[in-house]
């Protein structure tokens, strides 16, 4: 399997580390008998060396996701928060979840069904981005990409509060010219209220957000994918559309798995992006996903057990998803 | 990189707490023994929203007190909105404020939970407040709350359109509706009377109007919510009405909140809406050019008389175990004290806590503040007590319910059902 050249760095801190780690700085002191054999300290010393790093990452990551799941077999309420004392209560908040219809009629399908489509939609939109860079001379292709690296560095925060600015229900730029236009009633329409035009705005605001990242990881894999190829193809009569699917995507498939693994993840777990939209923080709404009602049950309800189970729920499902995208995407004869 | 790359999205809760700990990690220090000589410094929490610009008012109030007891005083804003994850959150941390400001509503809920420092030992006279207010600060023989000041809701309106269309004060229902109509007909560029969704007591005084209840508990101590009987539906069916019928408000009022409400009276879009005794002077500072354009009437009944309205207000509590419960007590009797409730009376439009005061404010404030010293006296309601209504409010019941009405979601009558279900549910500790 071919790896890009813009990835495969990334796969291999170990082999950086190692080569430090050659024998000739320590030649001299070698002659005493050290504490472990050559094989053994070269095995050892990438661990020294990540120790701090995994340290942190133990302390910040895997201590709360432990946390989390001892919580969500508690009964864990404000008292509980202030007591620090809970009782255990086994499998009760998994129960309450998964025989709660607002969890399949509502929070699983606008979770599942805005991520299918967000996702589809930033790697289209992303990919497209990605080839019309390829084609600009490199000038012009900086300007573009320092212009969607402005989309890519602004705070979803902030990115949320423009995009309800621009669909301010009275005043806002899109009410206006459709108003102008003569395509809504006068009085205006709260699209807020629509699940299907508030995940529409969410889609807008995320795939936004989301695709410069996939655009600049893309464009970095086409630079390497070789011209011959390109060529070849060209001579024996093939179009766009099947150069595209036949020499480009075989070759980036290992680009196209990871930005589709990462957008996933980020696109199941779109908080703010929900949260500060109008609605987006009510309990019991229409709009809400995984996360943002994990939030609500937890510090709305301040029922912290349940919250947890919610989000330790999102986790599974999002580790099931990544795990079957891999597969598929990697399996030998995988799929186009 | 995978993982670390999604914290942008997932731990935005997270960080939020994580900066609120940052923020006071340094207010909390001295910990062990409760004697104030033990306290150099006091963090206080103050809530923010429709409030004027309250910094001048605490660095007075600071400097006296740092005069008086040398102990030093950091005030920090919290939006009104915030306040009950920030405080969850801050507990969950370890790393709470030394007094912070509640609303009269939240308070029962945090003092139940065992988070604030009991101050009945220091012999307050429960009897000097305003009993609304001191009633949610007491649990059992309890204190956990000293009213600070309270806040009235009624009507601010532009006296100058009102003298240009010859229009008089409402006083009932069908003469709100009818004003509300002359409005919108003679200012069509305006919102005659904003009908608000995320705004809940704005709701509440429509529930009381028409002789509903928002729960009552019967004698085996069970809630019971009276909001989806004719008498709690008539009013919301009245108020939502005036936006759904008689297009007196509009649509984007659905995502409004109180805060939006005074924006649109600040600048000059809306005619006249509900709002607080606080609210005048805040419109004032953000637009001075309608001093004397604004005025206020009380909530007019249904068929004559006032409207009750929602009383709030907030009380000062001490956090349990800062070490620090001492000197924050006295910075607590500081504040409710007479010089400076007074003060922070005529400094914001709210009224003084104890009952001595409001008396005396109300004879010498601004006149635009008697139909809501009249309000408070003869027409103000409270909220259920019990510490599950933090609940209510936190999940947004009310708010839902309006929302649903005003998007055309459901009727009344549904959503009326649906919401005395939930309060019943949350009520009764489902």
């Amino acid at each position: 399997m071919r790896t890009p050249v813009g990835l495969g760095t990334s796969s291999g801190p170990e082999q950086e580390v190692q080569r430090p780690s050659g024998p000739s700085p320590r030649r001299p002191g070698a002659r005493r008998a050290p504490l472990l054999g050559m094989r053994g300290r070269r095995a050892l010393l990438p661990w020294v060396l990540l120790t701090p790093a995994l340290t942190v990452i133990g302390l910040l990551l895997l201590f709360p996701l432990g946390r989390i799941v001892w919580l969500s077999f508690r009964e864990y309420r404000l008292r509980n928060l202030v007591s620090g004392e809970s009782e255990f209560v086994g499998l009760d908040n998994y129960l309450t979840l998964l025989t709660d219809p607002y969890l399949w009629q509502v929070a699983m399908l606008n979770t599942v069904v805005f991520a299918a489509v967000a996702v589809l939609t930033t790697i289209v939109v992303g990919t497209l981005v990605a080839l019309l860079l390829s084609t600009l001379n490199p000038v012009l292709r900086i300007f573009v990409v320092s212009c969607i690296m402005v989309a890519w560095a602004m705070p979803a925060v902030s990115g949320t509060y423009v995009w309800l600015w621009i669909f301010d229900v009275d005043s806002g730029v899109v009410a206006q010219a459709l108003g102008s236009m003569g395509l809504v009633d006068p009085s205006g329409y709260n699209w807020f209220a629509d699940r299907l035009f508030f995940y529409a705005i969410v889609t807008l605001n995320v795939v936004h957000g989301g695709f410069p990242f996939v655009a600049v990881t893309v464009l970095a894999g086409l630079l390497t994918v070789p011209r011959e190829l390109h060529e070849a193809a060209r001579i024996d009569g093939a179009g766009a559309w099947k150069r595209f699917w036949h020499v480009t995507f075989p070759v980036l498939r290992p680009v196209f798995a990871v930005v589709t693994v990462l957008s996933t993840i980020w696109d199941f777990k779109v908080f703010a992006q929900i949260y500060l939209m109008p609605g987006g923080d009510v309990g019991g709404s229409q709009m809400l996903n995984l996360g943002v009602w994990s939030y609500v049950r937890s510090f709305g309800h301040n029922d912290y057990g349940l919250g947890s189970a919610i989000a330790v729920l999102l986790t599974l499902l999002l580790l099931v998803v990544t795990v079957f995208y891999l597969r598929a995407l990697f399996r030998e004869d995988g799929l186009r | 990189m995978a993982r670390r790359r999604t914290h942008g999205y997932v731990l935005l809760p997270a960080a939020a707490a994580v900066l609120v700990l940052a923020a006071t990690a340094c207010g909390t220090g001295g910990g062990g023994g409760g004697d104030a000589s033990d306290t150099d410094s006091l963090l206080v929490w103050i809530m923010q929203g429709t409030n004027p610009d309250e910094t001048g008012f605490f660095e007075a109030a600071n400097a006296a007190f740092t005069d008086e007891t040398g102990v030093e005083v950091q005030v920090e804003f919290v939006p009104w909105q915030d306040a009950q994850n920030k405080i969850s959150t801050a507990i969950a941390g370890g790393t709470v404020p030394d007094v912070v400001e509640l609303g009269n509503t939240l308070t029962p809920g945090f003092a139940d939970a065992g988070a604030l420092h009991d101050l009945s030992g220091y012999g307050i006279e429960t009897d000097r407040y305003i009993p609304g207010l001191m009633e949610m600060g007491q649990i059992e023989d309890g204190v956990y709350g000293v009213p600070w000041y309270a806040s009235i809701r009624s009507i601010v309106y532009r006296s100058d359109l009102f003298e240009e269309h010859d229009l008089e004060v409402p006083r009932n229902w069908d003469e709100l509706r009818e004003t509300a109509l002359a409005l919108s007909e003679a200012e069509e560029d305006m919102i005659a009377f904003p009908v608000p969704g995320d705004a809940q007591y704005s709701i509440m005084p429509w529930i009381w109007g028409g002789g509903g209840e928002i729960a009552v508990q019967g004698s085996d101590g069970g809630w019971t919510s009276q909001m989806d009987t004719d008498e709690g539906r008539a009013g919301i069916e009245f108020f939502t009405d005036l936006a759904l019928k008689d297009g007196t408000s509009t649509t984007g009022a659905v995502n409004w909140n109180e805060i939006d409400v005074m924006e649109a009276i600040a600048d000059e879009e809306a005619a006249m809406a509900i709002l607080g005794s606080a609210n005048p002077k805040a419109i004032l500072e953000a637009n001075p050019d309608l001093e004397g354009r604004i005025d206020s009437f009380t909530l007019p009944g249904q068929d004559g008389g006032h409207m009750p309205s929602f009383a709030g207000g907030s009380l000062l509590s001490v956090f349990e175990g800062t070490g620090n419960e001492e000197a924050a007590w006295q910075y607590v009797q500081h504040l409710t004290g007479d010089e400076f409730s007074m003060r922070w009376a005529e400094e914001t439009g709210f009224f003084p806590g104890a009952i001595e005061g409001v008396d005396e404010f109300s004879a010498s404030a601004d006149p635009i503040l008697e139909p809501f010293a009249v309000q408070l006296g003869e027409a103000s309601r409270g909220v259920p007590v019990t510490p599950a209504w933090t609940q209510v409010e936190a999940e947004k019941v009310l708010v839902g319910m309006q929302q649903d009405i005003l998007n055309g979601e459901a009727t009344v009558e549904e959503a009326t059902e649906s919401a005395a279900d939930e309060i019943e549910r949350i009520l009764n500790g489902g």
